[in-house]
């Protein structure tokens, strides 16, 4: 794979982590707000998925899926880090040794 | 876990009683793999909705629409709304940090599903890759389930 299609593959989970921080962000009953910009952060996450979808679709196009897909692995542990960096979610070793057995389970599949 | 048992005991706290009394009912964690289970299901339905339709050329087929004649792959689109439904529910009270690991658990369920309902073949490296997803889905629900337990 050239370096572009990796930063491609890494950009396109970082879509991915984007789309489910808005979602969460949205529909979290801890921080209430009004139904329009509940919608309009949902629309942002949609959005992200969005992209995620079709530059995922276009990497398909080029690569073999068992090139591809191990960077899915990636998504649990960007995910947890984001969730922990801006969300602030509070994590604890359970989620790590969890998170970390995900990833590792979902790259030996992949490959 | 004081993590997720502490951040559900704020959120309960913090919303009108009977949100928390539908919450009781619909239990978020449970939903998070019956979402699982459904996102499963039309991942089987849009193979089998795929499969039943002949190939036969012409402009549908090539940009993949000829799978819409199918009711399979109808079910699966179904079955795909339901599981984006009940996530977006989910994500109102549980940590993402949380909810999406155990999420991955398609990743043993799908398989699974494949092997035995589609009999597909499922080798032997990629069962050791399923074990170890859900050994950490396990890591992660166990210390869960103990607040839960409590609540």
């Amino acid at each position: 794979m050239t370096p572009l299609a990796i930063f491609l593959c890494i950009l396109a989970q970082l879509f991915l982590v984007a789309g489910q921080l808005f979602f969460k962000r949205a529909m979290n009953e801890a921080t209430p707000m009004p139904g329009s910009r509940k919608l309009g952060i949902l629309s942002i996450g949609i959005a992200c998925q969005t992209v995620w979808f079709f530059l995922w679709l276009r990497l398909l196009q080029k690569w073999d899926l068992s090139r591809v897909f191990p960077f899915e692995g990636l998504d649990p542990l960007l995910l947890v880090l984001a969730a922990w960096l801006v969300l602030r979610e509070r994590l604890t070793v359970a989620t790590w040794v969890g998170v970390g057995l995900i990833s590792a389970g979902i790259v030996v599949v992949a490959t | 876990m004081s993590g997720a048992a502490g951040h559900e005991a704020v959120v309960t706290d913090s919303v009108s009683d009977h949100r928390s009394t539908t919450s009781r009912w619909l239990n978020p964690y449970l939903l998070i793999f019956v979402g699982a289970l459904l996102n499963t299901a039309g991942e089987l339905l849009l193979k089998k909705g795929a499969d039943s339709v002949a190939d036969q050329g012409g402009v549908a087929a090539v940009i993949g629409l000829t799978p819409l004649l199918s009711a399979w792959t109808w079910g699966g689109i179904l079955s795909y709304i339901a599981s984006m439904v009940s996530w977006l529910y989910v994500l109102r009270t549980v940590p993402l940090s949380i909810a999406f690991p155990l999420i991955n658990v398609v990743h043993v369920l799908v398989p699974l599903g494949a092997s035995i309902v589609l009999h597909e073949h499922v080798s032997l490296r990629r069962w050791t890759g399923i074990t170890l997803i859900l050994m950490g889905v396990i890591a992660i629900m166990k210390p869960v389930a103990k607040a839960e337990e409590k609540l």
